[in-house]
């Protein structure tokens, strides 16, 4: 682990957060309730003003793990342009949700109950307006009488500041299985 | 007497334990008893007589580029690995060891030089033989003659364009034979006069249900309106693209089939009245899809093979998917449990945008987080489910009799035949009684002599 130098006479480090740990607490707090904010409206099922909090530009994307040997782990995780699971931009995300309200999305009708925990935040750096975090998510999803599925795995998002407030400019989702346990991917991680 | 009432009570004819796989498949008025979606026997049943016999999809020859390149892949329930060895060509091992039965590869592919036991350390090179065994001569002392322990090997492996196959069975028919003119027409509308390459990265994910089930509604052409209403009427999916009037359906030897839209006249008349820079719009409209309005692709898929839109399947399993660009393969892990297999295709000429183009159409509408597909597994699951409840099992038979008896087999001069008709689960039926077949032939020249030949006139 990288330990910032106190005679580093900036109060920025390399990778652009912040030194002090006043400010560093102030980035956490920030970064943590935007998150935490975000996965409620998900959980209470408030899509369309998730989307507000989404930035036009996004990229939402989940890529296609595989079991390699040690030393093909290189190769463990797609790369964009290749297969993902998602590989969304806002319309595409705005079409979900609008999937999810026109009736009939039987994937969600009934809804499914979920909870999103996230945990391990970690700005790992901050250039100009955005920044960069990763995180541990397990998002739980039950639906009907006893279906049940759930997913961990680690998330890298870059939070992007507009006009004071904290939007989501890109979500990466990598998942610790390779072949998903679950019938689909109905819900927004 | 008092026992007969017994079993008519609880639901168990006398004849239950002596039914015949045909006896589950009442063709004549399109039922199919529930029993075989559900019953482990007929399940283990299911892995020797068909994918024990059949010629299984392992993978695109692009996806081995080098020696040593593998791809692991099933055979019914059996774990095979497909690599290219030394020589270049492709063989198909079985992940086990022969000396206590360990797999000799846990990666999902990569590249190898050889494939080394993890238990004791036995080596096997690309072809399968046995080129080390760890104290060969002081453990052994010459007891163990190598070339007698090399790793098992499908019966044979064969291409068609690309598309490696592979089967256990020495008397299974040529790759050719089996797949006959509708198996290849399936795999030819996969668009294969161009230079396909797989695209990095198989979709897998595993639904809750029963692999047939899974198999039938690939030609389903009737429950999109209803399952993928959302898609529709959230505007992603076109209503008309989904839910074709005028359909077009293949029924090949084996089981093979191609069914669903077909391309109308007034349609082709509309394209041909196009000028290039509307037709240009049109081919740019459908990404991956313009090598259809091509003169070779007229010559390979043939006169009527061209109008077809609709989805093959190579019996048992693969379907052929989105106009050339996909194929999933329905990989059995249970009675009630089967994975998808997604497996994404580009042009290798085509322009970087438009292969771009086909990758995102391909995550967008199929895979778990499709569009379309999220909204299948339920479904599949439930019917599944309700076959396990004893009372409707044993005595309601699922409905397959759409166009049942309505409608006729034309058989083209070039020696196509296909029934054009509007929805219809001709397709269906079709995989189910092939299904008995398979399940009833002792062995493969038993399913030659004995299976139907492609239908004519009224079906
Ligand atoms: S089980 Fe493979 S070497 Fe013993
Ligand atoms: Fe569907």
């Amino acid at each position: 682990m990288r330990i910032a130098s106190e005679s580093n006479a900036g109060t920025r480090n390399p990778d652009g957060l912040p030194e002090s740990i006043d400010a560093k607490m102030r980035l956490q707090y920030e970064v943590e309730q935007f998150l935490y904010e975000e996965a409620a409206l998900l959980d209470e099922r408030r899509f369309s003003e998730w989307l507000d909090f989404l930035t036009d530009d996004i990229h939402y994307w989940m890529p296609i793990r595989r079991t390699t040997t040690a030393k093909d782990t290189e190769n463990e995780f797609t790369e964009i342009g290749q297969m993902a699971f998602f590989d969304d931009d806002k319309e595409l995300l705005t079409a979900r949700v609008r999937k999810m309200a026109v009736g009939y999305a039987w994937s969600e009708d009934p809804p499914s109950r979920t909870r999103h925990f996230v945990t391990n935040v970690r700005p790992i750096a901050m250039h100009g307006d955005d920044v960069t975090v990763e995180a541990n998510f397990h998002l739980y999803r039950t639906r009907l009488e006893s279906e049940e599925d759930g997913w961990r795995g680690r998330r890298r998002d870059v939070l992007r500041r507009v006009s004071s407030q904290f939007r989501l400019a890109k979500r990466h989702i990598y998942l610790e299985q390779t072949v998903l346990l679950s019938p689909n991917l109905s819900n927004i991680f | 007497m008092r026992n007969e009432k017994w079993r008519e009570e609880t639901g168990l004819r006398a004849a239950e334990k002596a039914r015949l796989p045909s006896d589950f498949i009442d063709v004549e008025h399109g039922l199919v008893d529930r029993k075989i979606f559900t019953d482990e026997a007929i399940y283990k049943d299911e892995l020797k007589r068909i994918f024990g016999r059949a010629w299984n999809f392992m993978c695109h020859e692009s996806q081995l580029p080098e020696v040593g390149s593998f791809f692991m892949n099933y055979i019914g329930e059996d774990q095979v690995i497909a690599v290219r060895d030394r020589e270049g060509v492709i063989q198909v091992l079985i992940n086990t060891c022969p000396h206590r039965g360990n797999t000799v590869c846990r990666a999902e592919q990569g590249k190898t030089r050889s494939f080394m036991c993890a238990y004791h350390g036995w080596n096997f090179d690309l072809n399968g033989d046995l080129i080390g065994v760890p104290g060969l001569d002081e453990f052994y002392r010459g007891g163990l003659k190598r070339e007698d322990w090399g790793i098992s090997k499908a019966a044979k492996v064969q291409s068609y364009k690309g598309f490696v196959f592979a089967t256990f069975d020495p008397q299974s028919p040529d790759l050719d034979d089996y797949l006959g003119w509708v198996g290849k027409l399936g795999l030819d509308l996969m668009g294969t006069d161009r230079e396909l390459v797989a695209v990095p990265g198989v979709q897998k994910n595993r639904i809750r249900c029963n692999w047939k089930l899974a198999v039938d509604n690939l030609f389903d052409w009737y429950h999109p309106k209803i399952s993928h209403a959302s898609a529709i009427r959230s505007g992603f999916f076109d209503e008309k693209l989904l839910y074709p009037a005028d359909q077009m359906v293949m029924l090949g030897e084996y089981g093979h089939a191609v069914s669903g839209p077909k391309i109308t006249m007034a349609e082709e008349e509309a394209l041909a009245a196009l000028s290039d820079s509307e037709r240009k719009a049109v081919f740019d409209s459908l990404p991956g899809q313009s090598w259809r309005f091509t003169e070779s692709a007229a010559e390979t898929l043939g006169p009527v093979g061209i109008k077809s839109r609709g989805h093959p399947n190579i019996f048992p399993n693969l379907w052929v998917s989105t106009g050339g660009t996909q194929l999933c393969l329905r990989v059995p892990r249970g009675p009630a449990v089967t994975e998808l297999w997604w497996f994404t295709f580009v042009d290798k000429n085509a322009p970087e945008e438009q292969k771009r183009k086909v990758v995102r159409m391909a995550t967008h509408f199929f895979g778990p987080a499709g569009l379309l597909e999220q909204d299948d597994g339920e479904n599949w699951n439930h019917s599944t489910r309700t076959c396990r409840e004893t009372m409707t099992s044993r005595r309601r038979p699922l409905n397959f009799a759409m166009g049942k008896g309505q409608d006729m087999v034309e058989v083209d001069p070039s020696g196509q035949s296909r029934v054009e008709t509007v929805i219809n689960e001709h397709a269906q039926l079709w995989l189910y009684r092939s299904w008995a077949e398979w399940m009833e032939a002792e062995d493969w020249p038993a399913l030659i002599a004995n299976h139907a030949a492609e239908p004519r006139g009224r079906i």
